[in-house]
């Protein structure tokens, strides 16, 4: 397995569940190789990180004893430097070989660097203000940078160290908005700058993009969209619109590419991702499998954990010659940041111009803005932003695919409301537990009276209040008053 | 004046029984039939005071579990007594044609005792099997246990019990080296800080326990609660979370990241008092809210804000009940709770620690005593040598012809007849044509054995299909112990006499013994077993057989028990300096989210859920002939947004349809409970035609919580569906 990111660890942990559970026979010889020195990570909670509201210990997914424990080679700071498919085998930058019956890719993806002048230095390195956003390791190169090494303080605590300190991120992707907003809880100043036209532009159409910065703005983050970075000096970026943003830090989270120069140059067919059929499987070579963020199916490459675990159980499957097949899967983007609220479920956009429906709702009042898009009755995707109610049935509809009927999905976008309290009935039972009407208990002078005649309130006592109510309304009322 | 316990629920309320007629003396009680206590009572109080046949229900208010309260089941609990519907002679079915008549005791007994002979001869003693009850008393319990191991010889023998809180026992068992169902006493919850309930519908099911929830409020404690539904329980919660049903286990998982995330773990308590921490820590790392927000539907702030309650104090309570237990995973889900609690540092710290709310009257004691199937008196495991010895001298046989561990509930009764299993079956205090899941499948079983024998009080379900209808004595017209949901020990005494033809179950236990073991039953103890129909004599012997063993009540008699209120078997608080295994460490588990075994889909695409109400106990033998209880049948509880979906009203009946069967019912339209489930309560027949029969790998809990459903308009009226006329007969009052 080449990788140790969230694919391959899912996948690990698919097989030692197979072998334990006895449903496969086979001998497994398994080796990792993982270019980062530390065991595997929950990458996705970085920002919770940054944000503070995660201690960086509690991401570890598997420690080193894990592997061992279960005769996995588990190798850290493992680069390859080579696959030799007519071999079998793939060489290590250390010049060790590993030999392989069956390969996994989990490369997952590598930042972008966006073209600003100024970024890179002269050696190569990243201008100092500078950091990427990809691995625990810059974000913890980013906490030293803001002085807020002190992870384990809870979320909320007085940074000192930050006050006065600025920030621009460079890309309103679902990461740089998480990036923005945990700088921002962190209490410096930041700003966002995206080149397209509105924020989160592949999830969001224009009207939710500009709602979700206003939402931004009102959690004091700046925000410039149609806007490139195009030079960085010493304190400031420049912006082709010709603003200047005075800075200490710069943080680049405009997307990824998948990580496929391995497989490119031993000759596996990649377009924008290490193509692969229904069983994950190299197009080019069977016995070269590609997982995650690096692997393209059916024409889509996905850049979320929940497809790459999809993908690590059914190629887990394939590998003990289960008959599964892997037949696409069902996204949903969720925002995580404190007081941000946004969620995607599948890819709004395109369903829209593939002549979806779409029931809408905007409160630019509130700051929400609510798109369904439906199809035959089923919510093929949608958009929520700064109003997340009735999210966990949402999902639930979207992720099985129930069908509807015509007022659901209008349903779905509003906000429920409270109860309302009315007069009840006198046949009404106001106690369970006695079998006690409004009535019976309105018959009565007081509330120990009611207690006395009717047991209302001595069995659970959940009716007291409303016994209580019930016999103050009653002696309010005078015969001269209203009836 | 008698001082004694409700019939019903784990809570058992203490209460006083007093008797109505003015000849009160010794024998003069009169029996089926008599007439309600005219002209006996006094003014002012009089409507506070519920009677029939006699006797009339007062508060005990100085029982501390319910100081006197009661719900309307226990207020109305003597009106089964007198019931016209009460069988008082033993009843033979002629096989050839059907008939059912009545028979005299000793021929009833002789003809199931030679039965049961005649199929142990050709089959051997695995071909008998017992099935009891969570509501039988300790000593009915004890006794049938030694039924079927000593007189017997079968190792079949189950109960009903697995349906209740058997995942938390085996949860409990693997974290904390035993099984109580509360480890303090119930009152404790008032001084503490935070009580979680999941699955708990305890303001309906259990009333006065709620009082001790409502005084934690009073204090400024919260409440949180766990239900699909938004429950009574629920409307008195400060934070309600509603998730799918059969993802509780997903719920706790994305707590205990949390908490660990936010470095709330108690890393002293969980080194010095706990083993396995690292690999729970590790696998709830990937619970990320968000994650938990899509298989749950619970919305991360509100994940955030139980996680919240948690951390901000030492006095947390963590409950669990029959929602969360009741699932194919319904063990590694009281494991997933019981993580949090010892994250926390929970267990075992004052106004601390997690516990499970049992359900049926006896349903702690009920399992300590040897009807289940793998366990002997005092909570000992069958496959222990030591306890087999231990026990098999106090019964005076030899250990070797104890039998082995047997099949579990369900399994036991699906294997029965023409599953290939056990030919003749003795069901005592259970009605398991209405409470097993996949009822239809299980009722065949039953109808393919060449042999059921049924005691009951009246013709239940399960007993009208009988070859031998035995009929035993109620409640107030017997003494007995049994242990409430704290491990306290109880005592109902007798109140009434029992209308004639009637026996205890000690009594039938032992007629059957004595036409069924070879020694002599009547001897000193030396030659042979003994069966005592003396309830306080045979609460001794379980004494001994129990001594040393888990559950210990060795030093508990019915003199203690009447002095103390109760006694608890082991210390009223367990846990404070060492847990109960070996090396007095608790267990964490790792406990893996798999989701329910039945998914929903095109063709069943909603939720299905059971549960209970207020006004029925179990299977609703007893309750549903209680004329001042409700019984309005069963109802499909829906959201109006699904209501719409399918075009029915409030009221107007509706189908629900599973793999398994299909239930017609009035549609209650209710906007409390998720628009992606409906509930259907269990008490009536119909709801288990439903439920899914997976069982958790475990506790072999069925999955009664959640299965996929389908919903219809009916076609036709309620009365000709499922529900038939004659089943709803028996209970309309009016």
């Amino acid at each position: 397995m080449v990788g140790n990111g969230m694919a391959a660890t899912r996948l690990v942990e698919e097989l030692v569940a197979r072998v334990s559970a006895g449903s496969t026979t086979q001998e497994w010889a398994i080796t990792v190789l993982g270019d980062e020195r530390r065991p595997p990570y929950n990458r996705i909670l970085l920002s919770a990180v940054l944000e503070g509201t995660h201690r960086p210990e509690s991401l570890t997914l598997r420690d080193e004893q894990w592997y061992a424990d279960h005769g996995i080679d588990l190798r850290l700071g493992a680069r390859v430097l080579e696959i030799e498919p007519r071999l079998r085998d793939v060489m290590l930058v250390d010049g060790t070989t590993v030999e392989y019956d069956a390969l996994v890719l989990a490369t997952g993806s590598i930042p972008t660097l966006p073209p600003i002048r100024g970024l890179v230095r002269m050696d190569g390195t990243l201008h100092e203000a500078v950091h990427a956003f990809r691995s625990l390791s810059d974000c913890q190169g980013l906490l030293a940078a803001i002085g807020g090494l002190d992870t384990a303080s809870p979320r909320g605590s007085a940074y000192s160290t930050t006050e006065g300190r600025r920030a621009v991120v460079v890309g309103g992707g679902l990461l740089g908005l998480q990036v923005a907003r945990a700088l921002g809880v962190r209490g410096i100043a930041t700003e966002v700058v995206e080149g397209a036209d509105h924020l989160l532009h592949r999830q969001l159409g224009s009207a939710a993009g500009r709602v979700l910065a206003r939402d931004l703005e009102r959690l004091g983050v700046a925000v410039y969209t149609g806007a490139r970075a195009v030079r960085l000096t010493d304190n400031a970026l420049r912006l082709d619109t010709g603003v200047t943003l005075e800075t200490d830090l710069v943080v680049l989270t405009a997307g990824g590419r998948p990580s496929t120069a391995l497989a490119r140059r031993a000759g596996l067919e990649v377009r924008r991702g290490i193509v692969v059929d229904d069983r994950l499987t190299s197009v080019s070579d069977p016995a070269v499998h590609a997982i995650g963020d690096c692997a393209e199916h059916d024409g889509r490459v996905t850049g979320f954990v929940p497809p790459a675990w999809e993908q690590a159980s059914v190629l887990a499957g394939v590998l003990t010659d289960e008959p599964v097949k892997y037949d696409g899967s069902r996204v949903v983007a969720r925002l995580r940041a404190t007081d941000l609220d946004v969620a995607v479920l599948g890819d709004p956009e395109a369903e829209v111009r593939d002549g979806g429906e779409v029931v809408e709702m905007s409160n630019p009042v509130r700051g929400s803005h609510r798109r369904l898009v439906v199809r035959d009755g089923r919510i093929v995707a949608g958009a929520l932003v700064g109003d997340l109610n009735r999210i966990g049935l949402i999902t639930q509809h979207y992720d099985r695919q129930t069908l509807l009927g015509p007022t659901e999905p209008g349903e779905l976008l509003m906000t429920e409301r409270a109860r309302e309290t009315v007069r009840l009935p006198d046949e009404a039972e106001i106690c369970n537990c006695a079998g006690v009407t409004a009535g019976a208990v309105r018959a009565c002078a007081s509330f120990a009276d009611a207690r006395e005649k009717t047991r209302a309130t001595t069995g659970c006592g959940g009716c007291a209040s409303t016994v209580r109510q019930l016999v103050a309304e009653q002696s309010r009322l005078t015969p001269e008053g209203v009836k | 004046m008698t001082r004694t316990h409700c019939p019903y629920c784990s809570l058992q309320c203490g209460m006083t029984l007093v008797s109505t007629s003015s000849t009160t003396g010794a024998g003069s009680t009169t029996g089926a039939g008599s007439t309600t206590g005219v002209g006996s009572t006094t003014g002012a109080g009089s409507t506070t005071t519920r009677r029939a046949a006699g006797l009339e229900v007062q508060p005990w208010a100085e029982f501390p579990v319910n100081e006197g309260g009661l719900c309307r089941k226990g207020w109305t609990a003597t009106e089964l007594r007198g019931h016209r519907e009460r069988l008082t002679t033993p009843m033979v079915r002629d096989r050839a044609t059907g008939e059912i008549r009545a028979a005299g005791w000793d021929e009833a007994l002789d003809l199931v005792a030679g039965r049961i002979k005649e199929l142990r001869t050709a089959s051997g003693p695995d071909s008998i099997a017992v099935f009891g009850g969570g509501g039988l008393t300790n000593e009915k319990a004890y006794q049938l246990g030694k039924l079927a191991r000593v007189a017997l010889g079968t190792s079949q023998i189950d109960y009903n019990g697995r349906w209740c809180m058997a995942s938390a026992a085996s949860a409990g068992n693997q974290a904390f080296g035993i099984d109580r169902g509360l480890p303090f006493p119930l009152a404790d919850v008032e001084q503490a800080d935070v009580v979680v309930l999941v699955g708990s519908n305890l303001a309906e099911t259990m009333p006065p326990a709620a009082r001790h929830f409502d005084r934690l409020r009073g204090r400024g404690g919260k409440l949180v609660v766990i239900d699909p539904r938004l429950t009574t329980t629920a409307q008195r919660a400060d934070l309600f979370l509603q998730p799918v049903p059969g993802t509780d286990l997903a719920l706790a998982l994305g707590a205990l990241h949390l908490v660990d995330a936010a470095g709330a773990v108690d890393e002293e308590y969980v080194a010095t008092r706990t083993h396995g921490w690292d690999d729970v820590r590790r696998s709830v790392a990937s619970w990320w809210p968000e994650r938990v927000e899509r298989v749950t539907g619970v919305a991360t702030s509100e994940l955030r804000a139980l996680v919240d309650l948690l951390t901000s104090s030492r006095k947390v309570v963590i409950l669990t009940a029959r929602g969360a237990e009741q699932h194919s995973q319904g063990t590694a889900t009281v494991l997933g709770w019981i993580n949090v609690a010892l994250a926390l540092g929970l267990p075992g710290t004052p106004y601390a620690g997690y516990g499970c709310l049992t359900g049926q009257g006896n349903g702690q004691g009920g399992r300590e005593h040897g009807q289940k199937a793998d366990q002997l008196p005092g909570y000992r495991m069958i496959d222990d040598p030591a306890a087999r010895e231990h026990v098999a001298r106090v019964w005076g046989v030899a250990p070797e012809t104890l039998p082995g561990r047997g099949r579990s509930a369900y399994e036991l009764l699906e294997s029965l007849g023409d599953g290939g299993g056990p030919r003749a079956l003795l069901v005592f205090g259970s009605n398991i044509v209405v409470s097993a899941p996949n009822a239809h499948r299980i009722t065949r079983r039953l109808e393919s054995l060449d042999l059921l024998v049924v005691c009951d009080l009246v013709m239940s379900e399960t007993a009208a299909l009988a070859d031998v209808v035995l009929p035993v004595t109620q409640w107030a017209e017997e003494t007995g112990t049994l242990t409430n949901l704290e491990g306290r020990v109880v005592l109902r005494q007798k109140a009434a006499e029992p209308p004639k033809g009637v026996r205890s179950d000690l009594e039938v236990i032992a007629g059957l013994a004595e036409r069924l073991v070879s020694t002599p039953s009547t001897g000193s103890g030396t030659d042979g077993p003994t069966f005592s129909t003396d309830p306080e004599e045979v609460f001794a012997e379980l004494g001994r057989a129990s001594a040393g063993g888990k559950a210990d009540y060795s030093a508990i008699s019915y003199d203690r028990i009447r002095e103390e209120q109760g006694v608890f078997w082991g210390s009223p608080r367990m846990f404070t300096e060492s847990f109960a295994t070996p090396d007095g460490r608790a267990r964490f588990v790792v406990a893996e989210h798999t989701g329910p075994a039945e998914s929903t889909d095109e063709a069943f695409p909603v939720h299905l859920t059971t549960g209970r109400v207020l006004a029925q106990y179990q299977s609703g033998a007893q309750t549903r002939r209680i004329r001042s209880l409700p019984d309005d049948g069963p109802f499909v509880e829906l959201h109006p947004m699904l209501a719409d979906r399918i075009g029915v009203r409030d009221g107007e009946p509706v189908v629900v349809r599973t793999r398994r069967g299909e239930l017609t019912a009035p549609a209650k339209v209710v906007t409390t409970i998720r628009p992606d489930t409906v509930f259907v309560p269990f008490h009536w027949v119909g709801a288990n035609r439903l439920t899914n029969d997976a069982l958790d790998p475990s506790s072999r809990m069925p999955e009664f919580k959640v299965c996929a459903a389908s919903l219809g308009l009916a076609t036709s009226s309620p009365s000709g569906s499922d529900y038939s006329t004659t089943d709803r007969a028996a209970g309309l009052t009016a």
